[in-house]
């Protein structure tokens, strides 16, 4: 027993001891790390950036790995500190994450490259927002610590064949929205999509409540320009409406517990009319609404987007030549228009898409960039925001809380953190 | 009455395996279609193989295997030595010392994270195996030291006399007296341990960076996505993590109610 114990440890430390691989001696290796799904617009087209880098590097191996959200999410710091950072990854944008590990001084300082190589010509207006952070780590100045390559912006999905046979025009107007869905209900369907436990509900929300804000009313919530009044007008307006939706039916009480996935599975299995979502649907609605047509059209006034996730650069990384390359690989037309043709919203726009529903989406970007229209998202002022709205949201969804309590509730972690960035 | 209730609970408990299994079956756009309960019209094995190369499955089962294992043998190797020496060598303060071990065992993972990090870190173990492996033979052998202690300390005195009478030394006494005589309860340490390593998911996330060093547990978390998932690849890579955890404790179920009955007996 005891050696034939002793015999398996040995073996299995061998295993250990013998998987570790030597480098090639003289080859430089790119390590490249991002969490887009091989099917996605960003990883198709991503693939084809690595494909052109290589063409252009012959002497350098590009060694992709895919990860998992929460890995890089739970990770990053720990895995940026240490020498086994990556030359180069996708990170999530935004106080909490991009910002949190600029302020550590972990990320690198990308602005003389992002000059030298005309990178803020392509991404420009809101579109910096995200890749600017101070030296409190808060976004909209200072220095680049990131790159976007992409965007995404929340706006109403919408059955054309349910409109048509309702006789319902496309609402372009809160009001024809609200009277839209009171004929939906008028005739027993529940026409909005939603889901309580994950972002939509808490989207919705804001969504409405952007319909009364401003450009300075957004900045002094995001970037904390001024004071947050969570009981002013638009705020309120945002619980009340909300609460009110509910009440008349549009969407569902049971949506509560819905998780995003069966927020989009009602609507392409055209159980519910309308959705209002971001972007990053608008591939899997391609590839599986089957039975009804259907368009994208803008939420009016502000909306919920940004520019998308960036590439950075970790202070530990070996090859920053390299990873500078690849960045401008990925910002070129080839690259930004096979990520348009996958379904992506391109931040470069070059022509316009062949097909209707991408040139819709592309344009509506173009229209919303110009109009200076993108408001980030409710969850990225303070860390751990995104749950504190999740459960505030569901009270109001079942109306175990007035919206009131509501606004209350998310206004203390939202100024708790205030506190914690120093304003 | 008592068989219903045991059927009942079965079903109940079979319940989630079912639709794991019916929607690792099927094509994306039937998923899409039908929803997740609605039973699949074919056996679609797309979802299945695609996961199977995205992640290179069979090097992650490999490295599960190797850290589990290993883990599993030297946690048994540890807890024994350190048994021998609270529970029949009843060293001083030994109560004390379990208690500590056993508040070890009880803190929470994600407290011991940033320090195991650090650690890992400044000897060059992070993101090895043999980094992990030593963490969780640690873990693993202070609830296994807990275990062992209180069956030694009712091991037979006579045994152990007549060892010493023989002229047997302590370390041979421990060779040849003590550890055959509690195999059975080491046989189902080792089970254990292997099934909860293999289990682990936050350690191994934080500790195992790169994709070629990932467990399957780690592995199947690449499906989650930031905003989308893919129901029936997740399904199908779920469904992929558990069958060698439940084909390993079918191999030694035996081994399992020998050293529970074993255990129950004294």
């Amino acid at each position: 027993m005891l050696y034939r114990v002793l015999a398996i440890v040995a073996v299995l430390l061998l295993a250990v001891g013998g998987c570790s691989s030597g480098q090639g001696a003289g080859q430089r290796t790119l390590k490249l790390w991002h969490y887009e799904g091989p099917d996605s617009a960003m990883g198709a087209a991503w693939a084809l950036a690595v494909k052109q880098f290589e063409a252009a590097h012959p002497d350098v191996k590009v060694v992709l790995e895919e990860k998992g959200f929460e890995q890089i999410r739970k990770t990053a710091p720990m895995v940026l500190n240490s020498k086994d950072a990556p030359d180069v990854l996708e990170y999530d944008k935004g106080n909490a994450t991009s910002g949190l590990l600029a302020r550590q001084g972990l990320l690198t300082d990308l602005t003389d490259e992002v000059t030298r190589r005309g990178w803020d010509k392509l991404v420009t207006g809101e579109s910096q927002t995200t890749a600017r952070y101070d030296d409190k780590g808060v976004m909209g100045s200072g220095r680049w610590y990131g790159v976007p390559n992409y965007a995404e912006y929340v706006s109403i999905y919408y059955n054309k064949d349910q409109f048509a046979k309702y006789g319902i025009a496309v609402p372009t107007t809160l009001d024809q929205l609200t009277a839209a869905m009171d004929k939906f209900v008028a005739a027993g369907i529940t026409p909005l999509a939603s889901a309580g436990q994950e972002y939509p509900a808490q989207q919705l929300m804001y969504e409405l409540a952007l319909t009364k804000a401003s450009r300075d009313w957004v900045d002094r919530y995001q970037r904390y320009t001024g004071k947050v009044d969570f009981h002013d007008a638009a705020w309120t307006y945002g619980a009340t409406t909300f609460a009110d939706w509910v009440h008349k039916g549009y969407l569902s009480k049971d949506s509560v517990g819905a998780k995003a996935e069966d927020m989009g599975l009602s609507f392409i299995q055209g159980r519910s009319p309308i959705m209002v979502t971001g972007s990053w649907w608008f591939g899997r609605l391609v590839k599986d609404v089957k039975d009804f047509q259907w368009g994208s059209v803008l939420w009016p006034g502000l909306t919920a987007g940004s520019a998308g996730n960036m590439w950075v650069v970790p202070k530990g990384s070996k090859n920053k030549d390299l990873a500078y390359d690849f960045i401008a690989i990925t910002m070129s037309p080839p690259v930004q228009d096979a990520l348009r043709d996958a379904g992506g919203v391109p931040l470069v726009r070059n022509g316009s898409a062949s097909d209707p529903k991408a040139k819709e989406v592309t344009d509506n970007f173009g229209v919303l960039s110009t109009q200076d229209r993108l408001a980030f998202y409710p969850d990225w002022p303070a860390p751990g925001y995104y749950d504190e709205l999740v459960s505030a949201v569901q009270k109001l969804t079942t109306g175990t809380a007035t919206p009131s309590q509501v606004l209350d509730e998310i206004a203390k972690p939202y100024q708790e953190n205030l506190a914690n960035v120093g304003r | 009455m008592v068989l219903w209730s045991l059927v009942l609970l079965a079903v109940l408990m079979l319940v989630p395996f079912v639709i794991v299994a019916m929607n690792a079956v099927k094509s994306p756009a039937e998923y899409a279609t039908g929803g997740p309960i609605k039973p699949p019209h074919g056996i679609d094995l797309h979802g299945i193989v695609d996961f199977w190369q995205r992640v290179d499955f069979g090097g992650k089962l490999l490295n599960s295997v190797v850290i589990s294992g290993s883990v599993a043998v030297l946690a048994v190797v540890v807890s024994v030595l350190n048994a021998y020496a609270l529970g029949i060598g009843r060293v001083r303060g030994r109560t004390w010392i379990l208690v500590v071990f056993l508040v070890a065992n009880t803190v929470p993972q994600e407290a011991l994270v940033y320090p195991l990090y650090y650690l890992a870190n400044q000897t060059g173990l992070y993101d090895t195996r043999l980094g992990v492996i030593l963490v969780f033979t640690i873990i693993q052998g202070a609830f296994g030291t807990y275990l062992l202690s209180s069956t030694f300390v009712a091991f037979p005195p006579e045994l152990l006399e007549a060892a010493r009478i023989d002229g047997a030394g302590k370390l041979q006494t421990l060779l040849r007296i003590v550890v055959p005589v509690s195999r059975p309860t080491l046989g189902m340490l080792m089970v254990f341990f292997f099934i909860w390593t293999w289990n682990e998911f936050f350690l191994p996330l934080v500790l195992l960076i790169s994709n070629e060093n990932q467990t399957v547990t780690v592995a199947l978390g690449v499906l989650q996505g930031q905003r989308m998932m893919d129901a029936t690849m997740t399904s199908a890579s779920a469904l992929l993590g558990v069958i060698p955890a439940i084909a390993f404790f079918l191999v030694f179920q035996r081994t399992l109610t020998r050293g529970i009955t074993a255990g129950a007996v004294k």
